[in-house]
């Protein structure tokens, strides 16, 4: 249990720094400014933590360096954010009572106490996690926990097509730098890893969408989040596919609020977490050149820091390893003209949409039931013709995966299409909720001249 | 005493919305808790990796971190049981390195079924080490002491 530190500490440095340097203390609510503080600090934390791991440790192999950094670090962060302690602003003007606030935030609460409850049992059932737990990622992360050099055969050609050795090592070099810190093979370090990044996904999306749109938007995009069946599902498994979804949605909501330097950073570290990052980081900057081209220079130079390690990872550490695009492209011409591979990956898209579903109960339910009362904003549409542009392009760079690739088709669907939704679903319900007017809006405010309540029953008293 | 009061209320419509939307989640929480916690109760561990740290744990004690091992199996190639065989012996293993074929100075044999496991390795040029049970077999190389 003592490798839990380790995962805290992340946390903790996480929080400090984007407390102090992503300039969110000004958004109101407060709550969600704090919201996303621990949010976007537990995915941050743990990305940068991992990465810092990677390039001292197991790269120059020096663990007191990685330590004292880390360290130096957390003190420097801590001090900073006590010099600059945020002055948190009253709402310059009274803010309209928000819709059933209290019976919002209390559903959200349970909810996560159910799903926390249903992940307990899978941990219990499954420590090791589902398959690519442990054929990939935390395989990967016990070669680089590993002493005496042997942390670099997480990138081995030995280790065969199964094991993806050419995989970038986010997840995994964040669980290897926990075991190596604890010095134990603890199952609680990969659970609580998935475990935090769910929660910092759950808290950058209820405190994004409260700070863009409102109290009663953000909780409900809270609520509908935490209840989708196919996300929870892939918590306990311990694949890289939550925290993947985890940067992608922290990459928009940042750059929603006008913070392009933090969205750049999370972009990155999508990159650094799985070859589909990799898509986004490029597809984020494309989009971001077309529809926020005043940010781009600032998304490019947040970026830059964690994009060059995954890509010096890919082109010169793991050039031996043949990735899923390079091995396929040999024969592609024929594939691309073949029809019927359009046809069954198009079903299959629509068929696995159909899966995120638990029982009758479908993760759409409440965004198209929230549409149907509330209509869409206007205003925003530039935002949610970003988030869509960018969005649109990662699932059609999805589907031409499929078309390419050289593994059969079926298999390749059955073995990873549903855990792609899952990468884009929480920037899905991000963007929805965007979209939808907020309930405020439509509120309709009379000014009543009442009895005070005190002296209401100060006349009866005296009747 | 009168005083000036903002009331603030919502067209129905759109409470009973949110009512139904929160209403929905929660449906759905209830609906996902009884689905996953059935699967996980009625699949636990289907690759049986907790069971492979056991099966493996002689191999583990004997033989070194470092090494790079060959791995030789019955298992028809390709197939699931052979993916699973081999990736869950990679995981348990680590960080000693598996390499299918019998090239290496240790060499893993990892079955499916009783056999002549001696002469299985001989056939490969390879000397049964030690028979670890379950169909684990350390092998090593002839020319090896």
């Amino acid at each position: 249990m003592t490798g839990l530190i380790w995962v805290l500490e992340a946390v903790l440095l996480g929080c400090l720094l984007v407390y102090r340097w992503a300039g969110l203390g000004r958004l109101q609510p407060a709550w969600a400014a704090w919201l996303l503080v621990f949010g976007a600090g537990a995915a941050g934390g743990v990305g940068l933590t991992s990465c810092v791991f990677f390039i001292f440790e197991v790269l120059l192999g020096s663990h007191a360096v990685a330590l004292v950094l880390e360290i130096a670090l957390l003190v420097w962060s801590g001090y900073e954010a006590f010099r600059h302690r945020w002055q948190i602003d009253k709402p310059a003007a009274a803010v309209r009572a928000p819709v059933a606030l209290p019976w919002i935030a209390g559903a959200l609460l349970v909810t996560l106490v159910i799903a926390t409850a249903a992940m307990a049992i899978a941990w219990d059932q499954n420590p090791q996690g589902n398959w690519d737990a442990w054929a990939i990622w935390n395989l990967r992360a016990k070669f680089l926990a590993s002493p005496g050099g042997l942390a670099q055969r997480a990138w081995s050609p030995l280790l065969g097509r199964i094991t993806h050795a050419e995989y970038p090592l986010l997840v995994s070099g964040f669980v290897g730098r926990a075991w190596a810190g604890s010095n134990s093979l603890s199952r609680a370090i990969p659970e609580a890893t998935s475990y935090v990044f769910f929660l910092g996904l759950l808290a950058m999306v209820t405190g994004g969408i409260t700070a863009l749109r409102g109290p009663t938007l953000g909780l409900l995009a809270g609520l509908a989040l935490a209840t989708a069946p196919a996300l929870l599902r892939e918590v306990p498994a311990q694949y890289a596919d939550v925290p993947l979804a985890a940067y992608i949605t922290g990459a928009l909501v940042f750059a929603l609020l006008d913070r392009p330097v933090s969205a750049g950073a999370f972009a990155a570290l999508a990159a650094w977490t799985k070859d589909e990052g990799l898509l986004f980081l490029i597809l984020f900057l494309a989009g971001t050149s077309i529809f926020r081209w005043r940010d781009l220079r600032a998304a490019i130079l947040g970026a830059a820091p964690v994009g060059v390690l995954a890509a010096v990872f890919k082109v010169l550490l793991s050039r031996g390893n043949g990735s899923l695009l390079t091995t396929s492209l040999p024969g592609a011409e024929h594939r691309i003209v073949d029809a019927s591979r359009y046809g069954t990956t198009l079903a299959a898209f629509g068929r696995e949409f159909m899966a995120l579903a638990s029982g009758w109960y479908h993760p759409i339910l409440p965004l198209a039931m929230l549409a149907i009362v509330l209509h869409f904003e206007r205003e925003r549409r530039r935002d949610v013709a970003f988030c869509g542009t960018v969005l649109g392009a990662l699932l059609l760079g999805y589907f031409g995966i499929y078309i390419l690739t050289v593994n059969d088709i079926n298999w390749q669907i059955q073995t990873s299409l549903s855990r792609l939704l899952v990468q884009v679903w929480p920037a899905v319900v991000l963007v929805g909720f965007i979209s939808l007017r907020a309930p405020e809006a439509a509120a309709i405010t009379t000014r009543a001249a009442q009895l005070d309540v005190r002296c209401k029953a100060r006349h009866k008293f005296a009747k | 005493m009168a005083v000036e009061r903002e009331q603030v209320r919502y067209p129905a419509r759109i409470v009973a919305g949110i009512a139904a939307a929160i209403a929905l989640c929660l449906w759905g929480a209830f609906e996902s808790y009884g689905v996953e916690s059935d699967y996980q109760r009625q699949s636990p561990d289907p690759y049986q990796i907790r069971a492979q740290f056991v099966r493996l744990g002689p191999v583990v004690s004997a033989v070194p971190e470092d090494a790079v091992m060959g791995y030789v199996t019955d298992a028809e190639s390709g197939s699931v049981t052979d993916s699973a065989l081999l990736a869950s012996a990679e995981y348990v293993l680590a960080p000693r390195l598996l390499a299918r074929g019998a090239e290496h100075d240790w060499v893993l044999g990892n079955f499916t079924r009783p056999a002549d496991f001696a002469a299985f390795g001989k056939s490969r040029g390879l000397r049964l080490q030690q028979d670890c049970g379950n169909g684990v077999v350390l092998y090593r190389k002839e020319a090896q002491p």
